[in-house]
């Protein structure tokens, strides 16, 4: 029973963690260019699909941990420049545009990769013993390889010169523009960011969990609600949402079935919301 | 010919086509179109409920489905588990979505903007997953399958959805009495407090309007026009499924909204029938219709950020402007 509850808690609390680094993506592309981004479960998907293509074609999956994030990074930028640029400030039209774009992420997928979901191994098999149970490698790896993606993305922002401009833009865009920031190049900026983010955390989910065409609906809505638990526009309060919700429902999978601890951590999240509607973090962080 | 005599003239052809799709369609294309548009009927009235909220009170729902599904349910639980005929269990799913609305909108309506939109895919996520668990009683994703009660009995004839015809004029005129409600409710102060609500709900509280209440009055109406259609929907497929209640359900009900005109009557009606149109026309010749379904959304973002509906308005305006013109060039050439 403890080693069930263990094993359960334990997966919920590295699952979060690569939830997330997809969520941080959503909450930055929302806060700098008021795009609320329903494609942004399918930039996940994107991720595990071109960590099991870079395995298929070159045989090594380290590899898809670059592939992944560059594809994704260099797909936001176009897609930034394309769709996006021209519905700049209308939460409303975002919601097709992207909704559009989610579709055309999913069918594309369908085509070049099938319709039949499919399973990568891990590059690293066996377990180890930690806290009295006999835990599989990979997964304590994807949780470093997470936390040192979280901590880079962190360091980023707040210690480079790039990084200033993207937390400048998000504080007042006009006076950013005024002192002489590229918004323009920002904004590409931060929804290719975005989408790497969720493409790296697709590869890094891969072997956990299925690759699939559509993967990225039942991550959706997830992402959305760490970000809002967080706090909008907190950063750090949407990458602990994350991980405390997924850890949850870990540990309540470990008493009942699936769905039930679903239901149970919705149902606890709404009481969030309505209780907390500033995010359990604090206020509005601009 | 003025804007409002074209829109009056096409409003007519409308009403005319519509009257005459179970003898014209059959004719021109096959039976199977006339099931099409009563289909689309139902879905356009369930973007309404979305564009009630959103386009007129300013509350983005994204939680509709649930109000939908419960629709379903009602009828669906109600002729399979307590055996009901065909009025009560209509009511029974009106009644179950209405209700539904009332409770969740009661705790919803509290919050705005991105909160409302998250709270309420939230809670049509956790009837969405009860659904799917409780398989007693829903079915689960099989859903319930039903056989048809008939809708009249007049003596020895009986009317009932097994005629196509019958099913397809019940439907129309369900979905014309539903349009014909919200454009009243729209005009009525009612719809104006809405609009006051929409447009700025500090301004609204500030002039004595009940900003709460006429929230959750909106959110009620727009589930009992999920419900009828959900209802409508689950007599016409003689099924109900929990799949219906998944959030991407509400999702292209926002997105159909949106693409024919927020805040406007005929935009939902336009917007669903464009995507389900271009669904059916594509997928009998390619399997990978959503591709297309994608690109237009996209395009009609970037062409007409009004919606369909706004495009055509402003086509409307610019067609009285030079005609405006020309009145004022005649008059100044017959001052002396």
């Amino acid at each position: 029973m403890m080693d069930t509850l263990l094993l359960l808690a334990l997966n919920g609390l590295i699952w979060g963690l690569i939830i997330a680094l997809i969520a941080l993506g959503l909450s930055i592309i929302f806060g700098l260019l008021d795009v609320i981004n329903i494609a942004h479960g399918d930039f996940f998907m994107v991720g595990t699909v071109v960590a099991w293509f870079t395995l298929e074609y070159t045989g090594n999956f380290w590899l898809g941990f670059v592939t992944a994030p560059l594809f994704g990074f260099i797909l936001g930028a176009l897609i930034q420049r394309t769709v996006i640029q021209s519905i700049r400030g209308a939460a409303a039209l975002s919601i097709v545009a992207t909704f559009g774009l989610s579709l055309i992420l999913q069918e594309s997928v369908r085509i070049v990769f099938g319709p039949t979901p499919r399973r990568i191994l891990p590059p690293i098999s066996g377990t180890i013993p930690l806290f009295g149970i006999e835990y599989d490698i990979y997964r304590i790896f994807a949780a470093a390889l997470s936390i040192a993606a979280l901590a880079g993305f962190f360091y980023f922002l707040q210690y480079t010169k790039v990084g200033t401009w993207m937390r400048a833009v998000r504080h007042d865009r006009d006076t950013a523009i005024a002192m002489g920031i590229p918004a323009q190049r920002v904004y590409v900026l931060t929804f290719a960011i975005g989408f790497g983010l969720a493409a790296f955390g697709g590869a890094v989910a891969a072997p956990i969990t299925t690759v699939d065409f559509r993967g990225g609906v039942d991550i959706l809505p997830f992402c959305f609600m760490a970000v809002i638990i967080g706090g909008l526009g907190n950063l750090p309060g949407t990458a602990a949402a994350a991980v405390l919700l997924a850890f949850m429902e870990g540990v309540i999978q470990s008493v009942a079935d699936p769905t039930v601890a679903r239901i149970a951590s919705l149902v606890l999240m709404s009481a969030v919301l309505l209780l907390r509607p500033q995010g359990l973090f604090g206020g509005f962080v601009r | 010919m003025t804007a409002r005599n074209i829109e009056r003239a096409l409003f007519a052809a409308f009403a005319a086509f519509m009257l005459s799709v179970p003898w014209t369609i059959p004719a021109l294309l096959s039976g199977f179109w006339v099931n099409l548009i009563a289909e689309i009927l139902i879905w356009s009235l369930f973007a309404a409920s979305v564009n009630l909220l959103f386009g007129y009170v300013g509350l983005l729902s994204f939680g509709q489905a649930l109000y939908f599904g419960f629709g379903m349910y009602g009828v669906g639980i109600g002729i399979d588990h307590l055996g009901l005929t065909f009025w009560p269990a209509f009511g029974l799913g009106i009644i179950a979505a209405m209700a539904m609305a009332l409770v969740s909108g009661i705790l919803a309506v509290r919050l705005t903007w991105h909160y409302f939109a998250i709270i309420t895919v939230v809670f049509s996520l956790i009837f969405y997953f009860l659904a799917v668990s409780m398989k007693w009683l829903t079915g689960g994703d099989d859903g319930i399958n039903f056989s048809m009660p008939p809708t009249f009995t007049f003596g020895k004839s009986v009317w009932s959805f097994t005629d196509q015809t019958f099913q397809y004029f019940f439907i129309l005129a369900t979905v014309t009495l539903c349009f014909y409600l919200m454009h009243r409710v729209v005009r009525s102060p009612l719809g104006k407090a809405f609009l006051a609500i929409r447009d700025n709900d500090v301004r609204a509280s500030l002039i004595g309007l009940n900003v709460y209440l006429l929230r959750l009055v909106a959110f009620v109406m727009a589930g009992f026009l999920a419900g009828v259609a959900g209802a409508l929907f689950a007599f016409f497929g003689r099924y109900a499924s929990a799949t219906y209640m998944f959030y991407q359900v509400s999702g292209e009900a926002v997105v159909w909204a949106i693409v024919g005109g927020a805040g406007t009557l005929f935009g939902p009606i336009i917007g669903t029938s464009v995507f389900i149109l271009i669904r059916e026309l594509v997928s009998t010749h390619w399997e990978h219709h959503a591709l297309i379904v994608g690109f237009v959304a996209i395009l009609v973002v970037r062409l007409a950020p009004k919606g369909l509906a706004g495009l055509w308005a402003d086509w409307l305006e610019n067609l009285e402007k030079p005609a405006a013109d020309g009145i004022a060039v005649n008059t100044l050439r017959t001052e002396p």
